[in-house]
């Protein structure tokens, strides 16, 4: 559970998401945002179960969908509304764009477009850890689509044997672009798949925020002890399309209409708080205004800011030792 | 209001081809009616609205060449005028 402030921080940060994302969505519609952009509505608790069960120097390691991760991390809707206009204050200083968020100082080692690339990520930065001696752990997120990638056991697999402080996240939203799981998933248990790595592995509920939480924290302690990595499938559900501008009917409405409706993760622990007394609806009032203006703030900051100098063309691409 | 405009449905998409007009200025519309008809490199688009309302001026001409994110009309609450 948590104490009170703990838990309302957890319904600030995904309602927080939550408005981002519906605006952001908006903006790409527009024509404001470069390149993919991938919304995350429906997949707050998840981000934010993971990140609040973590310490800030743990690292993470992301996908292609990778704001909600990015804003659960604690950075700021600024810097990534920002970095989705590709600005110089963005958050990759206006390289990146939607799908290159990250910061390795700040333990974020970066969404990409590759699917289950993220796995191997974490992976290497476990390895990392552990070579370092460090007290902490990674987190490597991967999407269901990732789940049929050779890369992700490859990852998993030397994960187990070397005993990495590595957590698995499957951000599994049940599809791969349009693709239902099942249809592609033999077998069809994910945990059975990866527990024949000999690691404890479980199908998680990603819609509750606190569910999720617990199992990281349990996971972090696993790994912590020295035991290694641990697999958690989160089983969520994207309300909007793979991408924005999407226009595919794979899914129907009511399937659509029923997550939004009975499973969605900030109703639920609000429904919650609300019933163990911790929230009133004048708190939840300030949360929701207070919300509003941090994402119009961090709209009007990104269209107000400047792009990246051309000058500054050569900018991290390289270390600058080999040219004169 | 609501400005009616040409969404950006892809990562290269600049600007889409104006096919044909299905609702016309002063029409009465729903939520979700289907205000135009778009063509891209790849498909074609219905453009529809999210409030009800009446329509605006047309602001292109069937054939023109529309950038994404620009206006094409709006629509327009009781007592509203463009």
């Amino acid at each position: 559970m948590g104490t009170r402030e703990e838990m309302l921080a957890m319904l600030r940060m995904m309602m927080m998401i939550r408005n981002f994302e519906e605006t952001a969505d908006k903006l790409t519609l527009r024509g404001k945002v470069s390149g993919g952009m991938h919304n995350s509505s429906g997949q707050e608790a998840v981000a934010v179960g993971v990140m609040s069960a973590l310490a800030p120097d743990d690292v993470i390691a992301t996908t292609h969908r990778s704001h909600h991760h990015t804003l659960a991390k604690g950075f700021s809707a600024r810097e990534v509304m920002a970095e989705l206009m590709t600005k110089a204050t963005g958050v990759s200083k206006g390289r990146g764009a939607s799908m290159h968020l990250g910061d390795v100082a700040r333990g974020h080692f970066g969404g990409n477009g590759i699917v289950g690339a993220g796995m191997g990520i974490g992976m290497g930065a476990a390895l990392g850890i552990k070579l370092a001696g460090d007290k902490k752990v990674a987190v490597g997120f991967v999407g269901d689509g990732g789940m049929n990638t050779g890369r992700t056991w490859e990852a998993v697999n030397m994960a187990a044997i070397w005993k990495l402080p590595l957590i698995v996240v499957v951000d599994n939203n049940q599809y791969a672009v349009e693709t239902f799981i099942e249809r592609v998933t033999a077998g069809g248990d994910l945990p059975k798949r990866a527990s024949g790595f000999g690691l404890p592995a479980s199908t998680i509920d990603g819609q509750n925020v606190l569910e999720v939480k617990d199992a990281v924290a349990k996971a972090r302690d696993f790994a912590l002890a020295g035991n290694g990595p641990t697999f958690l499938n989160a089983v969520t559900y994207r309300y909007y399309g793979h991408n924005v501008g999407e226009k595919g009917q794979y899914r129907t409405l009511e399937e659509i209409e029923d997550w939004r409706t009975n499973r969605d993760p900030i109703d639920q622990l609000a429904a919650r708080l609300f019933a163990d007394g911790l929230l009133d609806q004048a708190t939840f009032d300030e949360m929701t205004a207070s919300v509003e203006a941090e994402i119009k703030d961090a709209v009007e900051f990104a269209e107000n800011s400047p792009n990246p100098d051309p000058a500054d063309v050569m900018l991290n691409v390289d270390s600058g030792k080999l040219r004169g | 209001m609501e400005e009616v405009f040409i969404p950006a449905l892809g990562m290269a998409m600049e600007e889409a081809y104006l096919e044909k007009w299905l609702k016309h200025p002063g029409d009465a519309v729903n939520a979700g009616d289907v205000i135009a008809l778009i063509e891209t490199d790849k498909a074609q688009v219905e453009v529809a609205c999210e409030t009800a309302g009446t329509v605006g001026k047309h602001r292109f001409e069937v054939g023109a060449s529309v950038p994404v994110g620009e206006t094409i009309t709006v629509v327009l609450a009781p007592g509203e005028s463009e």
